[in-house]
């Protein structure tokens, strides 16, 4: 009946303190939970408080109320003499060995044992830090990927504008060939018309100029010797008189 | 209790019950197994980084089929090396100061070497009994003086390890008797003397990882040979 009361009282305290961890196991007996390993209690950070490198601080707690802070010394000192006086330990040549090794042991554990745990420390800070790198790593990835994504979705907005003005571009690129070609046609249509207009003009011109010649032909056929003689002969008194008054006209 | 200068070396026994079980097995209470989790303490984080250090430094010269061997020598090591730091302790009994506990370490493991050199590559395992070089008349002699030395390997691996571990032990039971005992006559001649037994203690401290180390190495060296 007690052990079922030591059981119920290990399960309570399953998760709490320095015993915690030892009891995850006790609830397995009982079967009050499922039986999984994990998450497991944490590890306490630090060991346990002694004084003197081997005392529990408990006993000089559990000491105090009844003989103050000397009690556990007396204790141990009288224990020391009870067991001296009564014989129970001899003190022999192995006392000596003890004594040395007890001297060599706590020397080198209180040069060394600083460095040792700073390096054990280091050991599983370096874990740590492994895990945390791949981890940040690979945070720092989805970040990196996550503004790219961004830069991306910006970019894809521009897009519109982008084709917008290339669309504008062949518009004008469009506009601009057609007016040239419109040109163009025009042009070519006022050539082929100026060569009619100058064919006609030529037609008009060679009409004109064969009239022109026929009437002087026939002017010049039709003027006899005596109406020629007579002309030259008015012609000559013409330019006498015409003498006369340029020659009056001088003087005066 | 009256102790004399042996009974250190005697096989433990309380009320004619048998306590080497005991001293044999207490290694295994000072030294925790790595558990479930992936952060331990600081003992485990020491203890699996110095075994994986000294594993890999120790078979990195030996070809792969020898690395099976790594837990037992791994193992070997770390056993030794705490039994013999844990009979530093006053009144405690050192399994390795016994020469049959040596000798039943040292014997298997070095006949399986020859054993599995004389199996594998035969050749290459009698070869080793003649050094290169070696000039032709000295052939025949020298054939023998290196089975001789091949087969004194475990006598050499056992008596080694006593013998250390005895003398060092029983040095310090003889200065720290001459220490105890000038103590009322000479103070001064006793305080030289417990003097020499701290410089000695730190010396045997050194000698019980050293020939653990020993130990292990010459065993490896065994296995590079024939592997």
């Amino acid at each position: 009946m007690l052990s079922r009361l030591v059981f119920a009282s290990a399960n309570a305290l399953k998760g709490s303190g320095p015993l915690g961890a030892g009891l995850v196991q006790a609830s397995r007996s009982l079967h009050t939970s499922s039986q999984s390993l994990a998450p497991l209690p944490p590890l306490p950070e630090t060991g346990g408080k002694v004084r003197h490198g081997i005392f529990p601080e408990e006993l000089f707690q559990l000491l105090y109320p009844k003989t103050g802070v000397t009690g556990p010394y007396m204790l141990g000192t009288g224990l020391l003499v009870y067991l001296l006086s009564k014989e129970l330990y001899v003190i022999n040549h192995e006392t000596f060995v003890a004594a040395s090794i007890g001297a060599v042991f706590i020397y080198v554990v209180k040069k060394f044992g600083p460095s040792v745990a700073a390096y054990a420390d280091k050991i599983n800070e370096e874990k740590v830090a492994k895990a945390q790198e791949v981890k940040d790593q690979a945070i720092a990835s989805y970040t990196q990927d996550i503004e790219d994504e961004k830069k991306e979705q910006w970019r894809v907005e521009g897009r519109s504008m982008l084709f917008d003005a290339k669309r504008n571009n062949v518009a004008m690129l469009l506009e601009t060939n057609y007016r040239e070609r419109l040109h163009m046609v025009t042009n070519e249509v006022k050539r082929r018309l100026d060569y009619q207009i100058a064919l006609q003009d030529l037609h008009r011109r060679m009409e004109q100029e064969h009239m022109v010649n026929w009437v002087e032909k026939n002017v010049i056929g039709s003027i006899t010797p005596q109406q020629e003689k007579q002309s030259i002969a008015k012609c000559i008194t013409d330019l006498k008189a015409l003498a006369k008054a340029t020659q009056v006209k001088a003087t005066t | 209790m009256v102790l004399s200068l042996f009974d250190q070396f005697i096989s433990p026994a309380l009320f004619g019950v048998p306590l080497m079980a005991i001293a044999l097995v207490a290694p295994w209470l000072f030294l925790p197994a790595p558990g479930v989790r992936w952060l331990n303490n600081r003992l485990l984080a020491l203890e699996t980084s110095f075994i994986g250090r000294f594993t890999s430094q120790l078979f990195a010269p030996i070809n792969k089929s020898g690395h099976k061997w790594a837990l037992i020598l791994a193992s070997l090591m770390i056993y030794l090396i705490s039994v013999n730091m844990l009979g530093l302790l006053p009144y405690t009994f050192t399994p390795t100061t016994q020469l049959s506990m040596n000798l039943g370490l040292a014997v298997p493991l070095w006949l399986a070497t020859v054993l599995i050199g004389m199996r594998n590559q035969p050749t290459a395992a009698l070869g080793h009994l003649l050094p290169e070089g070696t000039p032709g008349p000295l052939i025949p002699v020298l054939i023998i003086i290196e089975t001789i030395s091949l087969f004194i390997r475990p006598l050499a691996l056992g008596v080694r390890l006593t013998a250390n571990l005895t003398a060092g032990h029983l040095l310090m039971q003889l200065i720290a008797t001459a220490a105890f005992v000038l103590l009322p006559m000479m103070p001064a001649v006793a305080i030289m003397t417990t003097l020499v037994l701290l410089l000695l203690t730190i010396l045997e401290v050194a000698v019980a990882m050293i020939q653990a180390y020993v130990f292990v190495l010459l065993m490896s060296l065994y296995l590079q040979e024939n592997v």
